[in-house]
């Protein structure tokens, strides 16, 4: 019962994501949706153009009431008199504050609507100002632009897409941030660099709102690239926020798959399994017990009780009992919550005050007994007195079945969950031991996210080489666990295919890139100063090279489309920078030494670790003293892209452990019931010259037939289901038959314990009791 | 001499005092008897039956079994001395009832690890000597109470036991019944089989070369 409440509780807690905002149901962002022409497949971005807010803004306000721009999400440093700390935060126009109806604990929705001003959620500000009253406090955003706290907004729940938003701050800020910039997206449709979040106005569905959005790009997109568009199919479409979470991807059509809400589902499955279970195991073993209390009804029946009376009797014996267990599951709850919230990332409570969760924990404590009770109470009463108390009544030798067929279900059901389990942990290894292309051990990187960074690379450079601490260092325009740029749809080279439109990954690094990551060529050479003409080489990855149809790529030629050229000087093997499941895309390096953001460093491998994070951080102190010196460790940074496997893995791995305990608890009522019906017998066997272990054998062979027979519906089933769950995973590795083999040997030993103590036990049993006729 | 009982004691403790349920028994038996023990509920007959049977252990005493101290021999050893030289036969039968009545005699030999073949002839032979071949695949329940006995006393005898212990074979069957039963051990008796039984009819205990009388766990002396 206490996982059904946890259950239910995490259930509740993702259904009610984002319900924070009042509006939630009326607020959605803006999406696109096109067609890849190479691939046909259809894709769905969140990303939308500064141009789409304006066309948006200006003639869709019968639709939307409102229209807010805002940046993607990021790291930002706030500098307060001297003291940096890093805050995620985005920049969003102004009117989002009552759009997303937050709390503010101090200003109000009209704080944001300075210039410069900025929102601190409560944690954000006490991070910051400690006690200090924030209010008015100048702060400086990547020690570039000034800005003034104007507000304080309480912290959102964690089941909000907005949780992780530390502050807010004023979209005109970032715009003055980078005037010229702007001054060219205001006006182009090619920069999809931004969010567009939209309120619906009261009396229009989504359904009107992304009918009249279609036509955006017809109606308002530039004359010249129409055709393109059209032939894309691309359109803009408003994605409604109670959506976000729960239905979070779309598939090559650009439906919404049914990601997270499966697992929903699935748990609610679970969930209301292991209630099933609980109770038929309470039926199993309440009837298992029936002879025992045969006697009783017998004679209650004798001195004139009704059938009524003890069907009333046993139902509320039976409702007291789940009573019980009802707080006893409250208790443990109760102590594992904190425990279950780290498994699952959540922060849920028990919600005390809340009529509805009582009212159904009564509902369900009710059902529970009635359904358990229902069996047994119904069963016993309709003894038939007199045979009863002659001794002479005995369950038909059918009675077992329905239980054979419970334990079955039981087992197949812990099979399944035991196969998947380790299915999702195997995966998980088989995707971190894929071959990287790189070595990550001891690569920091870091995000040079200040304008004192400007120019200084290559002292800082020279004074990490010398300080010894580090093996070698290199810029990039995105960190090795991503790939910020993509594109190239101009590129051309020689045998492309005319029709087709080129995507590429695009990584700019500096000449050591190669050196400090390791990459390991297939053929030709890493840049090299030496070559004056590196500077317009290209070095691509495997997959590129396929990408490309090209056999021998070294020495062919990228061209830019606007007459600039690149020699292909190195074919790398592919390096998985994405994720670890899908397979790695194709993509080009090139020499970069401006619009380049990160810092790799390689730290010497016999360094002592912590040292040389010492040393480096006093450089990086010294060169860049306003900079904050935030660093982050690659190969945590790749075992982190495995979390939401890895919790799905142990909540499976918990779920498994419970359905197992309840299948034995099961499959131990059944021994006991099944032992004490054939009391009899195996005392006459003993006599007739039975040893225990022939009894042995006798009574857990029929267990070992059933479990066999449960393996027989969960192995295929389990297979069916993995997989299906496998093909979301392009790297994947292929299920082993040995999976199975231990799931069903492992379910055999089990069973065999479980089973053998009351085996044992009966068979122990002096036969002189056993075959007494009284 | 085939059973040697001397002063066998077995009592249990209730609230803190010894109850005893045998006291000083003295018996011998040789082979070739037919002994019927006889006396009103509650004296100890079933009791003593099995101690003799070696289902049930005595607290004190000793008991030679074909000379064999019994009382000293190891658990593993007894049930492969009772499995070799006993048969049981039960007032309520005790046949099973998912098992035909083939498969019903043919249970004792399984744990005799017999082979198949011999299994399959003593079957049939004790099938035929009390003609119950037709009836080999019918269930306990499709048979009247004193044919069930009789696969009782068959399933009994089928290991060739030296020792027959009978508790009250005929307590649940009717008197005609009961006298074919009753006849049937004689007939064994004749073989050379040595029977005990334990009876609460006078005429039953007649059958028998000797009776003893049991009262509150002491034999009594006649």
């Amino acid at each position: 019962m206490a996982v059904v409440i946890v259950i239910g509780l995490w259930v509740i807690d993702e259904f009610t994501f984002n319900t924070y905002h009042k509006e939630h149901d009326k607020l959605a962002q803006v999406y696109n949706r096109g067609k890849n022409l190479d691939t046909g497949e259809i894709g769905s971005f969140p990303s939308t153009l500064y141009t789409m807010g304006t066309v948006i803004k200006e003639n869709y306000s019968d639709y939307f009431s409102q229209v807010i721009r805002a940046t993607w999400v990021g790291n930002y440093v706030l500098t307060n008199e001297g003291e940096s700390y890093t805050q995620t935060g985005q920049f969003i126009e102004s009117e989002a504050l009552e759009m997303l109806s937050l709390e503010m604990v101090q200003g109000s929705y009209s704080s944001l609507d300075e210039m410069n001003a900025v929102v601190l959620s409560e944690t954000a500000a006490a991070a910051i100002f400690g006690k200090e009253d924030p209010l008015g406090k100048s702060i400086k955003i990547n020690n570039q632009m000034d800005a003034v706290v104007n507000g304080v907004y309480k912290e959102l729940p964690k089941n909000n897409s907005f949780a992780y938003v530390k502050f807010f701050a004023n979209w005109e800020l970032t715009e003055a941030n980078e005037p010229e910039r702007f001054e060219r997206i205001k006006t182009v449709w090619d920069d999809w660099s931004f969010q567009l979040y939209v309120q619906l106005q009261p009396e229009i569905d989504f359904e009107t709102a992304n009918a009249a959005l279609r036509d955006l790009y017809a109606s308002y997109g530039p004359s010249d690239s129409a055709e393109g568009y059209e032939k894309r199919g691309l359109h803009p479409f408003a994605y409604p926020m109670d959506k976000w979470h729960l239905y979070s991807e779309f598939d090559a059509q650009g439906k919404p798959t049914e990601g997270r809400i499966t697992f929903v589902w699935l748990f609610i499955a679970i969930g209301g399994f292991v209630l099933l279970l609980a109770c038929i195991n309470f039926m199993n073993l309440s009837t298992a017990r029936s002879q025992k209390r045969s006697k009783e009804v017998g004679i209650r029946k004798t001195v004139g009780s009704n059938k009524k009376q003890l069907i009333f009797q046993f139902l509320s014996e039976s409702i007291l009992i789940s009573g019980i267990a009802l707080l006893f599951a409250l208790l443990l709850v109760l102590i594992s919550i904190p425990w279950f919230n780290e498994l699952a990332g959540k922060n849920m409570q028990i919600p005390w005050s809340s009529l509805v969760f009582w009212s159904s924990l009564i509902a369900i404590t009710l059902v529970t007994g009635l359904l358990a009770g229902s069996y047994p109470a119904l069963y016993l009463s309709s003894f038939s007195p007199i045979k009863v108390l002659k001794g002479t009544f005995k369950a038909g030798p059918y009675s077992a079945v329905p239980r054979k067929v419970l334990v079955v279900f039981q087992f197949s059901v812990s099979i399944m969950l035991a196969v998947g389990t380790v299915i999702v942990f195997n995966q998980i290894e088989f995707s971190k031991d894929r071959p990287i292309g790189y070595d990550r051990n001891n690569l920091i990187s870091i995000q040079m996210n200040n304008p004192e960074y400007n120019g200084k690379y290559d002292l800082l450079r020279s004074e990490l080489l010398n300080s010894g601490a580090v093996e070698d260092m290199t810029q990039s325009s995105s960190p090795l666990m991503g790939v910020y740029s993509n594109g190239g749809g101009s590129i051309s080279w020689v045998g492309k295919d005319p029709e087709m439109s080129p995507d590429f990954g695009i990584l700019r690094v500096t000449h050591d890139y190669g050196n400090t990551v390791g990459w390991q060529f297939l053929e030709g050479r890493d840049f090299s100063r030496d070559f004056a003409s590196d500077s317009s080489a290209v070095i691509i990855n495997e997959a590129a090279a396929k990408y490309m149809g090209l056999e021998n790529p070294i020495g062919s030629f990228f061209n830019f489309g606007n007459g600039d050229r690149a020699e292909i000087i190195g074919l790398t093997k592919n390096m998985v920078m994405q994720s670890p499941y899908q397979p790695v895309k194709q993509a080009f390096f090139y020499l970069d030494y401006d619009r380049v953001d990160y810092i790799n460093i390689k730290i010497k491998a016999n360094a002592i670790t912590s040292e040389a994070i010492a040393t480096i951080e006093s450089i990086f102190a010294k060169v860049v003293p306003s900079a904050k010196f935030d660093y982050s460790f690659i190969d945590e940074d790749f075992a982190q892209k495995f979390e939401s496997e890895e919790r799905l893995g142990n909540l499976a791995g918990v779920f498994t452990i419970l359905a197992i305990l309840i299948s034995c608890l099961g499959l131990f009522g059944l021994a006991s019931f099944v032992a004490e019906q054939r009391t009899k017998e195996i005392g006459v066997r003993k006599v007739l010259g039975a040893s225990v272990l022939n009894l042995w054998q006798m009574l857990s062979k029929d267990f070992v037939i059933l479990v066999l027979i449960s393996c027989l519906f969960a192995v295929p089933i389990a297979f069916y289901f993995m997989s299906q769950w496998l093909q979301n995973y392009e790297y994947r590795m292929e299920i082993s038959a040995w999976t199975f083999v231990w799931a069903v040997t492992g379910a055999m030993l089990i069973t065999l314990l479980t089973v053998s103590f009351q085996a044992i036990k009966a068979a122990n049993v002096n036969p002189v009791k056993s075959l007494r006729t009284e | 001499m085939l059973i040697q009982l001397s002063n066998i004691f077995k009592w249990v403790q209730q609230g803190g005092r010894r109850v005893f349920l045998l006291k000083d028994i003295n018996l011998e038996v040789e082979e070739g008897a037919f002994i019927s023990i006889m006396g009103p509920s509650g004296s100890g007959k079933s009791t003593l039956l099995n101690v003799i049977g070696m289902l049930d252990v005595f607290d004190e005493g000793k008991y030679n079994f074909m000379d064999e101290p019994v009382h000293q021999l190891k658990e593993k050893h007894r049930s492969a001395l009772y499995k070799e030289s006993i048969g049981f036969v039960f007032q309520a039968y005790h046949l099973i009832d998912e098992l035909t009545v083939y498969e019903n005699l043919e249970m004792p030999l399984l744990y005799k690890k017999f082979v198949g073949s011999e299994r399959k002839a003593l079957v049939a032979d004790m099938l035929d000597r009390f003609n119950m071949v037709g009836k080999k695949d019918l269930f306990p329940s499709q048979l009247s109470g004193g044919q069930q006995q009789l696969v009782g006393v068959a399933r009994a005898l089928i290991g060739k036991p030296k020792l027959i212990l009978a508790d009250e074979p005929t307590g649940n069957l009717n008197s005609k019944q009961g006298e074919e039963i009753m006849a049937l051990f004689k007939q064994l008796n004749k073989e050379g089989v040595t029977i005990i039984q334990v009876t609460h009819s006078e005429k039953n205990a007649a059958y028998g070369n000797k009776v003893i009388h049991l009262l509150d766990g002491r034999m009594e002396k006649k």
